[in-house]
């Protein structure tokens, strides 16, 4: 009892885009090709053997039993025996290797699909949303599991199943095959009006369930707010809607199949019916035997069964062709920053310049930076200050090559960086984000995401060199606390000195901090300010940040003003200038003061 | 296991089990009790539906024996079986509609109960559960009860079928009917033991595809950190371990199908050749008809499927029994907070300020052997604005917290407004005090339903006033659909500082007797942040406010400053006088450590 798939009509594939989607499919499956074949052929000889059993019954009654000669009858029930052996040891091995090659083809499928995204550039994250790229990893290939493991092997036998049994019948008597057709048409015609209604039906339920579940998620992950408001009733009364819209679209959904059932199961004995009824007139005239009338009355439920079966994987199949479109989708994705072939690693030290660029994010209408140049030698601080929006973080990215400029260049010691190796480039500039995401897991653990392979004494050593050693030392489990779901175990500050301290691991040529101590108390922001002075001596560092304390220590300061850099000079040189930095440096101070 | 247990360990371990699982039972009768009638309704169309469907191969034999054989009415028989088929379509149809709409009724009711329960829950409990843990209870849980009760009335036909196929073989030739039986209990048998060991190894499928889909889902939230570190193999590597086990998982299930489904395929094929065989020489002796044999036949296929039926439903049953078993579990988690049984009203507003604060000697941990506040006291008047300034983890979240009686306090009390927190209803406390949070959460819904969210019934004025007063009235008019934009985790994307203040908004709208603003606007620019300085003292005007900051600017609103410091209140006054006298406090801002700043002053 699988549950069944649906596909939107905009997802529905076209034929061309059906034949691409089979063709790639054969080829990302060639390693195992061969599984493949012995799949097949396992699955054929299974079929034949079904379809041998009905056959041997009427062998055995017409010439065993009515041509009154036990031999015969002994004959036919020794071979049944050993088609029924045969047929256990080929069902087993068609398990087996039908499942071997599935699997392993969406292994193969989650490795090549979970690469590209991670070598997609961040322009990618923008546009795709987080939910909806997990669901093509998880819900996506998980649904071709199903097929993979009964869906496959039942489409394929039943589709056998179907074309032999009609030649079986045909040569056994074409007068009843005939009566037997006449059935077929109803069947197939209500199965088709099923498979349409049922798959409406269940894009229905799949769209509340989603909804249900979601409003379940938000209910669990938001329930401090809802307790602190006191809006439980209020939340509970949305929510037993959108559960009882989820029981009406089942209910709606069982009653398409209702009839459907009712029609196959009725369908069934009517057409034994009318071979009964037919097929023994048929005897009184002498055109068949008894026991052609009896192997159809087995084999009737061979011709029936797998119409039914093939009518509801119709849609697995269609959801999961679906699916695999989109996955290939992101499989054909260019990276928009990628590694050139030819790229060189950067040199372990030298200057950081911008030369003239402007950067637009992709579907934005306004310029993020417009013709902006800078450069920052070795061991060299600059800060980077401006309004809300001004460009600040896009600057920062980009000397990180988040994202490439349209036009102009960033290049690090005389390189390029379009034009370096990926790997020397994260090892030599290094960005603690605006927003430091927690993983689920310990304190170390989470430090580990900068560079998995340290051992404890090191990452000891960078929270040393944040100066949080004593900070952490107070939690009863210290660095091993579990962080739990993004980090909602640990006060806020101490998220973003977790945030930080990874930074302390990699020891980075040039560090770029984006506000990475907003939420800490300004001494302790001090603190780690000095121990990070301590740690980055003679290293580039480019800091974003709203407190003047910070700013003021840095060498040089560029204020961003609407995607162009404004002023540049030293805390002096600005002041003295009496322009923007002077302004802002005025309004930091009014807040400074009490009232 | 390493631990050895004690005999009276084991029997006090099994008989807990058996405690826990009689009363997920308890819960599940409870539950269907509701739905008696429709369900007993079902069953008797299911058993109905079993003695129509036992009858057709009995007509099947006549028509056989006397239409065919001896040139008797052929037609009529013909007719009685199309007629036994329309009323076993019929009933099939109704039988089917009735389980499946009983099942999903009761998983509604069980879901709405459960949700309910959950978010009633203290936070404590929450703190320590996991989203997915409970997200389980509701989904797959429910599913496996659902899938339970659907099978109830099929069971008790398929019962009957098999009694009265039985009964009819052995009328027919018992000699037949014990060669032809012979196999089929062993596809019960493989059919109980198949659902048996098949579903642990769905579940750990299950299990490592949760894990695959925590790798992507972190990956992906975190893609910054991850590119910020370059730490695209490392997660490649968690991915590709996930991605092995699904595939060794996966692989121990399919042996498992492997070794019982072609069995319980192969198994009743061998009914069938001892029918042939056996049954085949009885008629050529002349102790049966043909008919009899044919008839044989039908009905030892239509013993297949109520057989495997009933062995899944066994593991079915144990199955449910085991979610029930994990539902219980929550369901019987019983809130430690909750209403006391005499509530105490909240004094109605008059001349005199409300909104007065009181923490007297507070003893708290989220780990008791770990006290994060010690002795904590501290008195706010109705009215009254005072910032809470401390380093880093020293509590003043958590303060918040015990305010709104998210925890309860070891020992010494919380006061609103004279009446200790644990004495009044939790929806009237919670009520009047309004605090935005330090991360800001939103939800999955328009700005005007996140505004509104503490008053559903909010009016436009009011809500643009607070929108205005918080600094979000600008940038909400920018929003591709003004108020009525939907935001959140699946909607538009807004800035840190815009989240904030949509936030700020919605704890105006609540006109709470205590606003708590907890690090508020730690991502609004400075220059933004004056802004909002200037709005609040409209809103903190004759309001209790608590204002948690680190900016001397925000701090400077408060009337007064308490400096939390290991778990006490280690100083208390205006921002200049602790600033004059104190120096953990200047530490904590860092205050006057420059010269620069030292030379405004
Ligand atoms: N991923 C994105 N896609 C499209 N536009 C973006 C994206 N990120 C930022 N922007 C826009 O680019 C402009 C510059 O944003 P940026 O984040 O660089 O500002 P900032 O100076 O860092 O501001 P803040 O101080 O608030 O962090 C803004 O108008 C912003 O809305
Ligand atoms: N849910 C929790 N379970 C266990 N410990 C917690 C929990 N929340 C906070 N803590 C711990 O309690 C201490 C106080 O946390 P709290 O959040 O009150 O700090 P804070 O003063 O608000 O700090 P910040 O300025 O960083 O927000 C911290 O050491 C923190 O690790
Ligand atoms: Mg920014
Ligand atoms: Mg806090």
């Amino acid at each position: 009892m699988w549950s069944q798939g649906g596909v939107t009509d905009e997802d529905r594939l076209s034929r061309a885009q059906a034949r691409t989607v089979i063709g790639r499919v054969f080829k990302m499956a060639a390693p195992f090709r061969k599984t493949m074949y012995v799949a097949f052929a396992c699955v054929c000889a299974t079929t034949l053997c079904a379809l041998a059993g009905p056959l041997l019954v009427r062998r055995g009654i017409d010439l065993g039993i009515r041509g009154n000669d036990p031999a015969s009858l002994n004959v036919s029930v020794g071979v049944y025996l050993l088609v029924a052996l045969i047929a256990y040891v080929f069902g087993r091995a068609q398990f087996l290797y039908l499942n071997r090659t599935g699997e392993s083809f969406l292994r193969v499928l989650r490795l090549a699909v979970f690469r590209q995204m991670q070598r997609q550039s961040m322009a990618f994250y923008d546009r795709n949303k987080a939910g909806v790229l997990v669901a093509r990893m998880t819900a996506d290939i998980e649904s071709m599991a199903e097929l993979v493991q009964w869906g496959l092997l039942q489409f394929l036998a039943a589709g056998m199943l179907i074309v032999f049994a009609l030649v079986l019948l045909a040569t056994l008597s074409w007068q009843l095959t005939i009566v037997a057709l006449l059935v077929m048409p109803i069947l197939i015609a209500a199965s088709v009006k099923f498979q349409r209604d049922s798959n409406k039906a269940y894009l229905t339920v799949r769209d509340r369930v989603g909804a249900n579940l979601s409003a379940l998620q938000e209910g669990i992950t938001t329930v401090r707010v809802i307790q602190a408001y006191a809006q439980e009733e209020e939340t509970i009364r949305k929510f037993t809607k959108s559960n009882r819209e989820l029981f009406k679209s089942h209910e709606h959904s069982v009653r398409v199949s209702t009839w459907y059932f009712a029609l196959i199961e009725f369908g069934g004995v009517f057409a034994s019916a009318l071979i009964i009824g037919i097929g023994g007139w048929l005897v009184h005239r002498g055109d068949v035997t008894l026991g052609t009338v009896v192997a159809f009355t087995l084999l009737l439920s061979s011709l029936f069964d797998p119409v039914q079966q093939l009518s509801q994987l119709y849609n697995t199949v269609q959801s999961a062709g679906a699916a695999l479109n989109k996955l290939f989708q992101i499989l054909d994705a260019k990276p928009e920053v990628d590694e050139h072939p030819g790229a060189v690693a950067l040199p372990l030290s030298g200057e950081l310049v911008v030369n003239g660029i402007d950067f637009t994010y992709s579907g934005a209408e306004n310029r993020a930076l417009q013709s902006v140049s800078i450069s920052v030698g070795v061991g060299e601080k600059l800060a980077l200050v401006g309004p809300t929006g001004a460009g600040k973080s896009t600057l920062a990215k980009l000397m990180a090559r988040l994202y490439d400029p349209q036009v102009g260049s960033v290049s690090y010691g005389g390189i390029d960086l379009k034009m370096a190796t990926m790997s020397s480039l994260r090892e030599r500039i290094v960005v603690v984000p605006q927003e430091g995401f927690l993983f689920n897991g310990t304190i170390r653990d989470n430090l580990r995401i900068a560079r998995s392979t340290a051992n404890d004494e090191e990452i000891d050593a960078a929270i040393a060199a944040i100066g949080a050693t004593e900070h952490f030392a107070t939690l009863p489990d210290g660095l091993d606390t579990e962080v739990r779901e993004r980090g909602s175990r640990l006060s806020a500050g101490e998220r973003q000195l977790v945030a930080l301290a990874r930074a302390a691991l990699v020891d980075p040529a040039v560090l770029v901090l984006d506000e990475a101590t907003s939420n800490l108390d300004p001494g302790t922001e001090a603190e780690v300010e000095h121990a990070l002075e301590r740690l980055m001596a003679g290293r580039t560092v480019i800091v974003v940040a709203h407190r003047l304390s910070t700013v003021q220590r840095a060498d040089h300061i560029a204020v961003i003003a609407d995607a162009q850099v404004a002023e540049y000079g030293t805390h002096a040189e600005l002041i003295a200038k009496g322009g923007r930095y002077s302004a802002l440096a005025a309004a930091w101070q009014k807040s400074q003061v009490s009232r | 296991m390493t631990s050895i247990e004690s005999d009276t360990e084991v029997a006090a371990r099994l008989e807990f089990e058996e405690t826990q699982r009689s009363e997920g039972w308890r819960l599940l009768r409870a539950a269907l009790r509701l739905q008696r009638r429709n369900l007993l309704l079902g069953a008797l169309v299911g058993i109905l539906w079993a003695s129509f469907k036992v009858a057709v191969p009995q007509m099947t034999k006549y028509a056989i024996n006397d239409g065919i054989e001896k040139n008797g009415p052929l037609l009529r028989w013909a007719l009685i079986i199309g007629g036994l088929g329309v009323l076993t379509g019929v009933l099939s149809g109704m039988r089917r509609y009735i389980a499946f709409r009983e099942s999903r009724w009761a998983e509604t009711l069980f879901r709405e109960r459960l949700f309910s329960h959950v978010l009633n829950l203290h936070v404590g409990y929450h703190d320590k559960a996991q989203t997915g843990q409970l997200m389980s209870r509701a989904s797959s849980d429910l599913m496996q009860i659902q899938g339970f009760i659907v099978m109830i009335p099929i069971t008790l036909s398929n019962v009957i079928q098999i009694f009265a196929v039985t009964a009819i073989l052995f009328l027919t030739d018992p000699i037949l009917a014990i060669v032809a039986l012979i196999p089929l209990p062993f596809v019960n048998l493989s059919a109980r033991r198949f659902s048996h060991r098949i579903h642990p190894a769905s579940i750990a499928v299950q299990a490592e595809q949760a894990q695959l889909a925590n790798v992507v889902e972190e990956s992906i939230s975190g893609v910054r950190v991850v590119k910020g570190f370059g730490a695209e193999q490392v997660q490649f590597e968690k991915l590709e371990k996930e991605a092995d086990d699904i595939l060794r998982e996966s692989m121990k299930a399919a042996r498992i199908r492997s070794s019982f489904m072609p069995a319980i395929d192969v198994l009743p094929a061998l009914g069938l050749v001892a029918v042939l065989g056996v049954g085949g020489h009885r008629v050529l002796n002349g102790d049966l008809t043909i008919g009899d044999l044919v008839a044989f036949n039908v009905y030892l296929t239509l013993l297949i499927w109520p057989l495997r039926n009933i062995g899944m439903i066994v593991a079915l049953g144990q199955r449910a029994a085991a979610a029930l078993v994990r539902i219980n579990e929550v369901m019987s988690t019983e809130s430690e907070i909750t209403d006391p049984a005499q509530p105490k009203t909240l004094p109605l507003q008059t001349t005199e300020p409300v909104g007065a604060v009181k923490f007297d000697k507070v003893l708290f941990g989220y780990n008791p052997e770990f006290p994060v506040l010690r002795n904590f006291s501290m008195e706010i008047r109705g009215g009254e604005s005072i910032a809470i300034v401390g380093a880093t983890g020293s509590g003043k979240s958590t303060v918040t917290r015990l305010l709104l009686r998210f925890y309860d306090t070891q020992s010494g009390h919380v006061f609103l407004d004279g009446i200790d927190v644990r004495k009044l209803k939790l929806s009237d406390l919670r009520k009047h005090i309004g605090v935005v949070f330090e991360d800001t959460v939103l939800f999955n819904d328009s700005v005007r339903n996140n505004i509104a969210f503490a008053k559903p019934d909010a009016g436009v004025e009011e809500i643009e006033r607070a929108a205005k007063l918080s600094g979000a009235h600008d940038f909400v008019l920018q929003l591709p659909n003004g108020y009525e934009t939907v935001i959140g985790e699946r909607g538009f994307s807004l800035s840190g500082g815009q989240r904030q203040r949509i936030a700020i908004a919605r704890a105006i709208v609540a006109n709470p007797r205590v606003l708590v603003l907890d690090d508020a606007t730690s991502a609004v620019d400075p220059s933004k942040e004056g802004e909002i300085r200037d709005a609040m003292k409209t809103v903190m005007s004759g309001r209790t406010t608590i204002v948690i900051a680190h900016r001397p600017g925000t701090i400077a609103l408060a009337d007064r400053v308490i400096l939390l410091d290991e778990g006490k209140v280690a100083a208390i006054g205006t921002h200049d006088e602790l600033v004059g006298s104190n120096a953990r406090y200047r530490e904590v801002l860092a205050s006057m450590s420059t010269p620069e700043e030292e030379k405004v002053n």
